[in-house]
């Protein structure tokens, strides 16, 4: 219906060419519902004053509607096409009704260009339609100041409905309305929408993931990312719209907010190559030297040259096998890790939970390199990291960092601050003195912790915790690493000190741009800070997804269990009761079996796989069984009846 | 709208009695500052008879009631220049003087604004550019110099109009000769006041349609298909014509003094006129009293454009003012 082809727009200003948009293409068919979101300035209402033949600055490229070019279209063929066949709600900034005439005057205005003279049935329409959008008719006659904001917008949802257009353009529909008016609305522009088309513009997602089926990423001007408004909300490919995403609060997120680092670009002087790569946590030579064009990627479209979001590290079925002592002397075998697997992307936080003895720390050992598993490998970039060799091992070591679960064993007592911080960059070769002294001085900084002679030469015992824990995440930042173990970094601390820590921690991540692996036995403190969530058990992955997913909907019952077992300031005692069961045959069947209050036949005989559930993956037969139970929960059900 | 009636009800207080206290506040006793040196040419008999007629006669307050009862009997003393009652001689030339400000007003206004909104639609354009420079120039003309020009030209040389006056004298027209008569006397002031008034309203207008056009309404407007010649009146100029209106009435006053030179340029016996030539001749009682009258038409003016726009605005209506007061 609507072809949109390497559409620029362009301003000139004061300060000189502004590129507002830059080869724009999108394609809306008939009946289609689409998105396009984008923070404030990326061109997303240009883009929509375009194809309502507004737009003041120079437009080149090409617009088609059924085939007709809209760039050539005179004001007087405009006249025709507006409200008619193509309708906009504009984004409502205020004193968008004109204050001198009547709610109903306007709405009824557009019919009566096209109908002269039919004035008994513009009334009729005009209030119908406002009847509809869930106005009175008192507010008909209203002079519009006297209205509120909701009540505005619907008025203008009604008059861009009046002539009957095709295709409906909302802009920002929903934004600064209170959630219940926002929820109102947005059921009313779903039931109009059952029979236009749409075209969303927003930044706000949860509207967008309401009322559109598709969405484009929209940023400084070009198009990021295109696909299925669910799994690009959810499961974005581009670094940008995980940014976008990771920014946008909604009521079961549970990791604090974070901004996108950076600055949004000046579009006088737009970056070289890929607008998004002096923000990206990924970028390389290229991104900065070529743009990338937007390439058919599974159900959408990106424009990425590293193809989305990159995989920094991946476990794949990784087993450690310790010996043990056994019953007179024998030496036994148990397996400390056993079949694991872990994926980190690229400037993520993974968080691994699980409770002590389900192998957590020697599976960071692993991953970090330190640790040769029995079997499985570990890759780092798609390099096996244990077979890597001299000068890429060492950059290896470089790149991949890990904190210690104890500071005050993780360093030498005899050696000071600064040499503590001093000495990978000396291992490594890097710099001569002065920049190293440099590097270590910038590294304390990013901790916050002071530069200054007297406490360069402090002893680790001078320190307290909190300052010595920082000195080795110093100490590993001065690599300026990509990927970050922590080990229970803030387990021996206070809740004050632990919160600055980890809030030290998830900035750092954010503005250096590294993924962090945290390991942690403390659920909450794993909601707080993870953008995705890993629980083991017995050396083993038995459930792993967003966040926001896993505590909201958790499948595994250990899982639930480690939940319900979360710190809470409530005052009943635990009524914790491990069921122990035998199973018919030991080291087969699942090894949850034993507390597990789910379990039925099938789970003493075979191991559930770890499969995909939705966003989640989950390694339970009797998965469905917690979902079901899930979904029964009375709380979410009330609320879906309310909107 | 109560509140307004007290507005004005208060000015008229404040300006009664500056004209009653002023003369008596100047040094000296007040026939002095009225009369001048003419009052030593009066007969004692005659100064007790003049300061009877103006109520100087007991305590303050005695003569402030003995004036505001004069005022309201219509008596706003006697003018020894003209030989008649001061209210009497500015009846007579009123009707000249609103005949010539109210048309050239009219006139004015409608251009002005007319310019005005093709002007600030295409702001930036060729029209708008020629007519900002034609505007501007014609703004650097005083009054009495576009009367003497006009008079110079189109009377003196082409002979197309009346030299001066309202009427030509003892011609004995009647009906519709009369009223040609008093057009063709009525063409060149009205015209030197008109050229004068249309930068004023065309600049305004122009101002206030380019801030109009910004407003997201117009946004609006344009997004509903609707003909450009529709938005640019029905809802640019109608929101922009505001401050025309507001103005329209501080005009008024400005016109009243703004005649005074016209009239006298082309001798037309309007009030601005009378008051040259009592200015002239020291004729207080005359001065003051056609400065009442000046000051009454402008609160009048005034009121009537408070009527005016809350008919035009309705956010300047009764319940929209509560409503603006409490944002």
């Amino acid at each position: 219906m609507l072809d949109i082809n390497n559409l620029k727009v362009t301003f000139d200003t004061r300060m000189g060419e502004v590129n507002v948009l830059n080869q724009v293409s999108l394609k809306i068919a008939p009946g289609e519902r689409v998105g396009i979101i984008g923070e404030s300035g990326s061109g997303k209402t240009t883009l929509a004053l375009s194809i309502m033949g507004l737009v003041q600055g120079q437009v080149q490229g090409s617009i088609k509607y059924r085939g007709e070019e809209l760039l050539d279209k005179r004001e007087e063929d405009w006249e025709k096409i507006r409200s008619k066949k193509i309708s906009m709600v504009f984004q409502n900034t205020g004193e968008m009704l004109n204050p001198v005439y009547t709610l109903l005057d306007q709405v009824m205005e557009p019919y009566l260009k096209v109908n002269p003279g039919k004035k008994k049935e513009a009334f009729n329409r005009a209030s119908n339609l406002l009847k509809k959008v869930g106005l009175r008719e008192d507010h008909f006659y209203a002079y519009p100041f006297t209205l509120s904001g909701g009540e505005v917008q619907r008025g203008l949802i009604a008059m861009a409905l009046i002539n009957d257009p095709e295709l409906l353009i909302l802009d920002e529909p929903t934004s600064a309305l209170d959630a219940l008016t926002r929820a109102e609305l947005i059921r009313l522009l779903d039931e109009i929408a059952q029979n236009k088309t749409i075209l969303v513009i927003s930044h706000d997602l949860s509207t967008v993931i309401k009322l559109t089926r598709r969405t484009a990423v929209l940023y400084a001007g070009s198009i990021m990312e295109t696909g299925p408004t669910e799994s690009l909300l959810r499961e974005p490919k581009h670094p940008y719209s995980r940014a976008l995403v990771r920014a946008y609060p909604t009521r079961t997120t549970v990791k604090d907010l974070q901004g996108i680092r950076g600055e949004f670009p000046s579009l006088v002087e737009p970056p070289s190559g890929c607008p998004f790569h002096p923000r990206c946590t990924q970028a390389l030579e290229k991104c900065s030297q070529e743009k990338p064009c937007l390439v058919e990627a599974e159900e959408g479209a990106l424009a990425c040259h590293r193809g989305g979001i990159i995989t920094l590290l991946r476990g794949e079925n990784l087993v450690r096998r310790f010996p043990r002592q056994g019953k007179e002397g024998k030496e036994i075998y148990f397996n400390a890790v056993d079949g694991a697997g872990v994926t980190l992307k690229e400037g993520e936080i993974l968080a691994l939970v699980g409770e002590s003895g389900s192998g957590k720390t020697t599976l960071a050992h692993i991953l970090a390199g330190i640790n040769q598993p029995t079997e499985g490998k570990v890759y780092f970039q798609d390099r096996e990291i244990y077979s890597l060799k001299g000068r890429e091992k060492k950059d290896l070591r470089r790149r991949l960092q890990i904190l210690f679960q104890n500071p005050q064993e993780a360093v030498s007592h005899r050696m000071m601050v600064h040499d503590l911080v001093e000495e990978p960059l000396e291992i490594q070769g890097i710099g001569d003195k002065e920049t190293r002294v440099q590097g270590v001085k910038e590294a304390l900084g990013l901790v916050g912790l002071p530069g200054d002679s007297f406490f360069l030469h402090k002893y680790p015992h001078e320190l307290s915790g909190g300052e010595l824990q920082r000195v080795t995440i110093a100490r590993a930042l001065v690599m300026k690493p990509k990927v970050l173990i922590a080990d229970e970094p803030s387990a021996s601390l206070d809740a004050s000190v632990q919160a600055k820590m980890l809030k030290l921690l998830m900035h750092l991540q954010n503005e250096q741009g590294f993924a962090l692996f945290l390991i942690t036995h403390d659920l909450a403190l794993a909601g707080k800070v993870g953008d995705r969530v890993a629980v083991m058990f017995l050396g083993k992955i038995v459930e792993e997804g967003p966040t926001s997913e896993v505590f909201r909907f958790p499948l595994h019952p250990y899982t639930e269990l480690l939940l319900d077992m979360a710190p809470s300031l409530e005052r009943e005692v635990p009524s914790l009761r491990r069921t122990v069961k035998l199973k018919e045959e030991e080291g087969k069947g699942c090894p949850y079996y034993a507390h597990c209050p789910y379990s039925t036949e099938l789970c003493s005989r075979e191991e559930p796989p770890l499969k995909e559930k939705g966003f989640q993956r989950v390694a339970c037969h009797r998965a469905a069984a917690l979902e079901k139970k899930n979904n029964n929960n009375s709380y979410y059900k009330e609320i879906k009846k309310v909107l | 709208m109560k509140r307004r009636y007290l507005d004005y009800i208060l000015a008229l207080v404040v300006i009664l009695s500056l004209n009653f206290f002023l003369p008596r506040l100047m040094p000296g006793d007040p026939l002095t500052a009225i009369y001048g040196d003419a009052l030593l040419d009066m007969s004692p008999e005659l100064q007790a008879q003049l300061a009877e007629r103006y109520g100087l006669e007991g305590t303050l307050g005695e003569q402030f009631i003995t004036y505001v009862t004069n005022l309201l009997r219509g008596d706003l003393g006697y003018s020894y220049y003209f030989g008649a009652p001061v209210t009497e001689v500015i009846l007579e030339a009123l009707p000249w003087t609103l005949l010539l400000v109210g048309s050239s007003l009219l006139i004015s206004t409608f251009i002005g604004v007319l310019i005005g909104i093709e002007s600030g639609w295409r702001h930036g354009g060729r029209l708008d550019s020629f007519l900002i420079v034609a505007v501007m120039f014609l703004n650097g003309i005083p009054s009495f110099f576009m009367g003497i020009l006009l008079l110079l030209f189109l009377s003196f040389q082409l002979h197309l109009f009346p030299l001066s006056g309202a009427v030509t004298p003892f011609s004995g027209y009647t009906g519709m000769a009369l009223v040609m008569d008093i057009l063709r006397h009525l063409f060149l002031p009205c015209l030197a006041l008109t050229l004068v008034q249309i930068p004023r309203n065309f600049l305004l207008m122009r101002n206030s349609m380019i801030g109009v056009i910004r407003t997201p309404y117009i946004l609006t407007a344009q997004g509903k298909g609707l003909k450009e010649r529709v938005i640019q009146y029905r809802h640019a100029a109608r929101g922009a014509l505001l401050p025309i209106i507001t103005r329209l009435g501080m005009s008024i006053g400005l016109l009243f003094t703004g005649v005074l030179f016209i009239e006298t340029v082309f001798a037309y016996p309007g009030t601005g006129y009378i008051f040259y030539l009592a200015l002239g001749k020291h004729d207080f009682p005359m001065v003051q009293g056609t400065l009442f009258f000046i000051t009454l038409f402008v609160l009048a003016a005034n009121f009537l454009t408070d009527v005016i726009s809350a008919k035009i605005d309705p956010r300047l209506r009764e319940h929209a003012y509560q409503l603006l007061d409490r944002t």
